[in-house]
């Protein structure tokens, strides 16, 4: 199948960009990297009028000022997984990406535009949500930031109003004592995810409890989707990184004293809470069990980088 | 029928062709222009049969307009031969580990092993292990070879061109 | 004797040794070969005829439904657009499939446009043409249809049951083989042992890269289709769809970019055909992949039922084996698919009692047809599961078992056929075990690890009563080149190159000094499709029997000329040459003492004096198979040519928490007589190995009431670079197939084995074997907890 007929512009700002779709409404489409837009255009099951590429519009590398690490939008996945400052404050996307797409898929695609295509099984947009990110907005009314957890609607839909463009993502940089840890089930290498958790820990100044934690889940729902594992508080002694925990296993004592049971608790909740869909690749309650085996992998993956970490700050410090 | 005039750069000639924006380069290189190593096998950006060089870098061509391709590179794996159509070593190396059979999938995997091993010389790493091959090729999909001989041919050309 | 070529890294082991070759048994790389490597080899759709238009298909949405109404008004009212086509301009607008030679089978006829009634998720009703792909693709959106949806059926048991809705009225079974010898009810009720299980295969897709495409052209008056096939014969069906005669319509087979089995029935030709005849100019087709993906032929699903009788010591007593193939609506290649299955259900194993049933059953599921092992490849899931079972019933070893039961040349099949060739199964099946290693251990705790073995029976030629032949004629030219003409059709595994192999050996021509033009119906002599891996069997046969003849042919001359007996002579190295008396017979060393170079003659000049003499140095052979017949009431009699037999072995490791299996190690070893070509014959394996698993694994070509559910690349997944390891490959070379030089076929034994090796090495590891395909991750959890819940190791 051939694309509809459109017209092209290319837009050398993302003011011009913005202007450009005010002015052609329903119309036109942004094109960014277009590894998501394209096949959609080749199967005919969109008919723009208009792209606007806004590749010309932004050629800023990454960068860090003041504890966040700045990804303007148009930054391509391959960056991502090579550039030494993405590696550095934001391990955890740098992980993921090695999943996403295939060589010629991450040389165009773009973090902007996999955000803006909200892609229910996308990792990058776990990523986003775990470690707490925004984006920046920009549209006729002027610039706004949304919170990633704000961001995610609905299937393959977000909160951005129509004339509104993604800009730039601003991630908290990773902090000291903090882990991180990012799993998925794939068929096959690289292929959309059927269930994808990406989890952020943080310790306490000691080093053995947790302050927070964050886990992000792809594939279980109409959007990525954030859940609390309600872990803060538990003691991490003894906490067993291999294993083979189920939800279930009957726990003696205090859970607080037996963090291999917390986080598989935690887990267990976590999938017990979620609803996901049937579909040709998995069934809903696989896809619940899923979530509970790699949530608690995660969880327990993330916890040790956190405290690995933190032996790390405290030998430094 | 909104056709502009552009000009291509394709393996170091120049085009000028009539397309229509949204033309993809994919469709213009291989109606257009005539080429027949840049070819059709999904129009998803999935399978790589498409897979040009755009500024030394592998893109989907049926995931890049034509339009964007101006000003640029575009290298298709014809453009990789010699004068009198030699071969370059590293399609040597397939013609000689049998990595072709039916030849559907060769540019795909030529210019994507090309542009990895050529990075990693860049870079001033060692020659790409076989993992790191398989993991390049992802999304360069065969279904004749099981994918071995392909391999085995990239380890070859890499162990040729880090002895240089 | 096993010798390793380091040309290749493969193993070859000589049964028979004696008959070294120059030619045959190397790995040369030319022809296709260098043009594909280039990038400069002309796929069906690189071709482009001034004025050409672009074709599109519109098909049908729906599974089964009445058409009420089709208006295509908008459609031709579209500037740019040449034709638009619908039932009523198609001339004879039927296809008949003599598939099974008229024995046993209802007939049935399809349609090339659907006339009143579609009876399958993308069934073509009209075809566009139009000045561009885009106002192509634009037309067949304004293609305007009405249906009236109708029940369906989906499944086969829907389709068997009383009052289902029919298909078309003569009912819903297509055909229904039946295999009888000795009294498999008795033996099983006299058996020390009875096995039973049922076993269920999916739909799959060829994928080949290169989807379905075609150019079509009007020339001398001749409708002229340059297309990706396998089978030109078509061309005579095209005659008969336009009621033109055949010597109006040409045929060519572009070399593929892969097959399998997909391009064997017609795809884009009747479609180009009829619009090329309407509009008078050329026409190019190529179907989206997702098109391919939801409408062109799959491999049939089967129902296989098994109960296995055996002695205690694990001898076979009897077989009880029910098939049922989903053929969907259109008869295509089934009744011959459901034969192959029959033929084959029984496996590598003496069998002395057997009753065996497969039938093909008619739904409104996409249609099924040829697929690369073609029936007789997914019974190596029922019959090496029995096998297993029986193993594990018995406490006996799975190779013990196995070993019990072989065949050996000179043994009945149950359909009544003698084998008469060897059966090296014992030594494929100690290799390819051989292959696997030291056994490696669980990369963590919650892991645990198997290995297994699948070995199989599966067959090369056509049917037996066919009654196969194929032509070749070669020529040598003024200038000592050869020319070599052959209906053959190239799916890219080598069938053009394998046959200039063949005949340098013979007329000692070099490789690059041959020519050799394939797969036009109008300019070379017919050779049959590429199918039923009978290409090397019987085109191979065909060369050679025709290089030799050539050969005998001008031998006299020559030897007049050298001044030695005809006996006497060495074709080699594009000269020939006496073969002194007492020198050794090994060519491969020119400076051996008593080979003289001085008094030899070039071809050219041999064919020089040939014409001299009006000795014609052109020459046409015909190679025709044994004949034979089969009763189908009494279900014995002639099947197959022979057979090539094989076995595989794995190791995988399961993640018991999430049920997703990693291949470890996957090896295969296949005694396919004589490797022309050993490179190609280890791409073959390994090639048709990777297809398997992707069957085992992951491919699903679902649907869901008749609608397909993984009609995109993204969702229809095959294997990439990294899902598996290498597959090691050893072959024997026994020497006795029937193709040319003792060669057996190798196209399609070797996906047949790993389903089956795959299931075995996960039973082998969780204690509970997958009888349903694909293994998916969700369905090997749901085993664990059952074997868990049920006491079993976890």
């Amino acid at each position: 199948m051939v694309a509809s007929a459109f017209d092209y512009v290319a837009a050398g700002s993302y003011d011009e960009a913005v202007r450009l779709l005010a002015s052609s409404g329903d119309d036109a489409k942004i094109l960014a990297g277009g590894q998501s837009l394209m096949p959609m255009l080749n199967l005919r099951l969109a008919h723009p009028e208009l792209l606007i590429d806004i590749n010309p519009a932004d050629t800023r590398p990454p960068s860090v000022a003041g504890g966040v690490l700045r990804l303007p939008a148009l930054t391509r996945h391959r960056v991502l997984l090579e550039d030494d400052l993405v590696r550095q404050h934001c391990p955890l996307l740098a992980d993921a990406v090695r999943h996403v797409g295939n060589v010629r898929v991450r040389n165009r695609g773009t973090i902007g535009g996999s955000l803006a295509h909200a892609d229910p099984t996308s990792e990058i947009g776990g990523c986003v949500l775990a470690a707490g990110a925004q984006v920046l907005a920009r549209g006729p009314d002027g610039e706004r930031a949304i919170p990633a957890q704000e961001l995610f609607a609905g299937y393959w839909t977000t909160a951005l109003d129509d004339g509104e463009i993604i800009t730039d993502v601003l991630i908290p940089v990773a902090r000291p004592r903090q882990g991180w840890s990012f799993h998925e089930m794939v068929r096959r290498t690289s292929d959309f995810a059927i269930v994808a958790v990406a989890a952020l820990v943080e310790l306490d100044e000691s080093g053995t409890a947790v302050t927070a934690a964050r886990v992000a889940l792809a594939g279980v729902a109409d959007r990525v989707t954030l859940a609390d594992p309600e872990l803060a508080g538990l003691e991490l002694a003894g906490l067993e990184l291999a294993g083979l925990e189920l939800a279930g296993r009957a726990s003696g004592g205090d859970l607080d004293a037996d963090p291999d049971a917390a986080v598989a608790a935690a887990a267990a909740r976590i999938a017990g809470r979620l609803e996901p869909s049937d579909d040709v690749h998995a069934s809903a309650a696989y896809r619940r069990r899923l979530a509970e085996v790699l949530t608690a992998r995660a969880l327990r993956q993330a916890c040790a980088r956190a405290a690995g970490a933190a032996g790390a700050a405290g030998a430094a410090g | 029928m909104n056709k502009r005039q552009i000009m291509l750069t394709v393996n170091g000639r120049d085009h000028e062709v009539w397309v229509q924006p949204s033309q993809t380069l994919l469709d213009v290189l291989h109606d257009e222009l005539g080429l027949s190593d840049v070819r059709y096998g999904c129009g998803e950006g999935l399978c790589g049969t498409c897979t040009v060089l755009l500024d030394g870098e592998p893109v989907n061509g049926c995931l890049t307009l034509a339009v964007q391709a101006v000003g640029r590179q575009v290298t298709t794996m014809r453009g990789l031969l010699g004068p009198g159509d030699t071969l370059h070593p590293l399609q040597e190396c397939f013609l000689r580990r049998g990595a072709s059979q039916c030849g559907f999938c060769t540019p795909g995997m030529v210019l994507t092993s090309l542009d990895l091993v050529r990075r990693h010389r860049e870079q001033g790493r060692a020659r790409p292990s076989r993992e790191e091959i398989r993991y390049a090729l992802v999304g360069n999909l065969c279904r004749c070879t099981g994918y071995t001989k392909i391999l085995d041919a990239i380890e070859e050309y890499a162990d040729l061109a880090a002895g240089q | 004797m096993t010798t390793t070529d380091p040309r290749t890294g493969g193993q070859a082991t000589e049964l028979q040794p004696g008959g070294s070759y120059r030619v045959v048994g190397t790995s040369p790389a030319h022809h296709d070969f260098v043009d594909k490597v280039k990038g400069s080899l002309h796929y069906a759709a690189d071709w482009q005829l001034p004025g050409m238009l672009y074709g599109r298909v519109v098909r049908s949405p729906l599974p089964s439904a009445r058409i009420t109404g089709l208006d295509v008004a908008a459609a031709r009212a579209l500037p740019g657009v040449a034709a638009v086509l619908t039932a009523a301009d198609v001339p004879h607008n039927k296809i008949v499939e003599r598939a099974s030679g008229g024995l046993a089978e209802l007939e049935v006829t399809m349609p090339v446009l659907a006339q009143d009634r579609v009876r399958y998720f993308g069934e073509p009703v009209a075809v566009v043409a139009a000045a561009t792909q885009q106002l192509a693709d634009e037309a067949a959106e304004l293609v305007n249809v009405d249906y009236e949806e109708l029940p369906g059926v989906f499944d086969v048991e829907s389709a068997l049951a009383d009052g289902a809705p029919r298909v078309h009225e003569v009912g819903n079974t297509l055909v229904s083989w039946q295999i009888r010898c000795g009294d498999a009810a008795a033996a099983l009720a006299a058996a020390d042992v009875v096995v039973e299980a049922e076993y269920r295969t999916q739909h799959v897709e060829h994928a080949y890269l290169e989807p379905e495409a075609g150019v079509g052209w009007l020339e001398n008056g001749v409708l002229t289709l340059r297309v990706s096939t396998q089978v030109i014969e078509h061309a005579a069906t095209i005659a008969q769809i336009l009621r033109l005669p055949q010597s109006k319509v040409r045929v060519i087979a572009a070399y593929m970019g892969g097959g399998f089995g997909g391009k064997e029935d017609m795809t884009v030709e009747p479609f180009l055909a009829l619009l090329v005849w309407r509009t008078r100019q050329p026409v190019r087709m190529i179907w989206d992949r997702q098109e391919s993906l939801a409408a062109s032929t799959k491999r049939h699903p089967f129902i296989m039922r098994y109960r296995t009788g055996a002695s205690m010591d694990g001898t076979l007593t009897a077989q009880q084996v029910e098939i049922l193939g989903d053929a969907g609506p259109y008869p295509n290649l089934s009744p011959r698919v459901l034969f192959a299955a029959a033929a084959c259900a029984c496996g590598p194993y003496r069998v002395p009692n057997a009753s065996i049933s497969s039938s093909a059953v008619f739904t409104n599921n996409t249609p099924s047809s040829a697929f690369r092992g073609f029936g007789a490849m997914q019974v190596v899931y029922g019959y090496e599961g029995q096998m297993d079972r029986l193993a594990e019933r018995l406490g006996l070893s799975r190779t013990q078992v196995r070993e019990r039961n072989f065949l050996a040349k000179g043994d009945l099949l149950p359909t009544g056929d003698r084998l008469d060739t060897c059966v090296e199964i014992g030594q494929t099946m100690h290799r390819a075990l051989g292959m696997l290693g030291e056994p490696a251990r669980p990369s963590r705790p919650g892991k645990l690890v198997g290995r297994g073995l699948g070995c199989n029976r599966h067959p090369y030629g056509r049917t037996i009563w066919f009654r196969d032949r194929a032509s070749a004629w070669l020529s040598l030219q003024a200038d000592g080149t050869l020319l070599i003409r052959s209906g053959v059709t190239d799916l890219g595994a080598g069938q053009a190159a394998s046959l200039c192999q063949i005949a340098a050996e013979v007329l000692g021509a070099p490789l690059d000094d041959i020519s050799i033009y394939i797969g036009d119906s109008a300019l070379n002599p017919p050779a049959g499709g590429t199918f039923a891996t009978r290409q090397l069997y019987m085109s191979g046969n065909a060369v050679l029997n025709a290089a030799r003849e050539l050969r005998d042919r001008m031998a006299p001359v020559a030897a007049d000329l050298l001044g030695v007996a005809p006996a006497e002579l060495e074709f080699a190295d594009g000269r020939v040459r006496p073969v002194a008396p007492d020198a050794p017979d090994a060519p491969d060393a020119p400076d051996a003492p008593g080979v003289s170079t001085a008094a030899s003659i070039t071809l050219a000049e041999l064919a020089a004096a040939c014409d001299k003499r009006s000795i014609s140095t052109a020459h046409l052979s015909t190679w025709r198979a044994e004949a034979g017949s089969f009763d189908p009431r009494a279900g014995q009699g002639d099947t197959f040519p022979d057979y090539t037999y094989g076995t595989h072995a794995a190791e995988v490791e399961v993640d018991t928490e999430t049920g997703q299996v990693t291949v470890l190690r996957y090896a295969a070893c296949h005694d396919v007589g004589r490797a022309i070509n050993p490179m190609r014959v280890q791409g073959q394996i390994q090639g048709g190995a990777m297809q398997g698993l992707g069957y085992a694994l992951t491919e699903d070509m679902a649907l869901q009431d008749g609608h397909p559910q993984a009609a995109l690349f993204a969702d229809y997944l095959i294997p990439n670079a990294q899902d598996y390891p290498d597959v090691l490959v050893d072959i024997v070379e026994s020497g006795e197939g029937k193709g040319p030089l003792g060669a057996r076929g190798i196209g399609e034994p070797p996906i047949g084995n790993v389903a089956a090796t795959i299931a075995s090495a996960i039973a082998d590891a969780i204690g509970a074997r997958p009888d349903q395909l694909p293994m998916t991750p969700e369905r090997v959890l749901g085993l664990i907890d059952a074997a868990a819940s049920a006491g079993r190791r976890t």
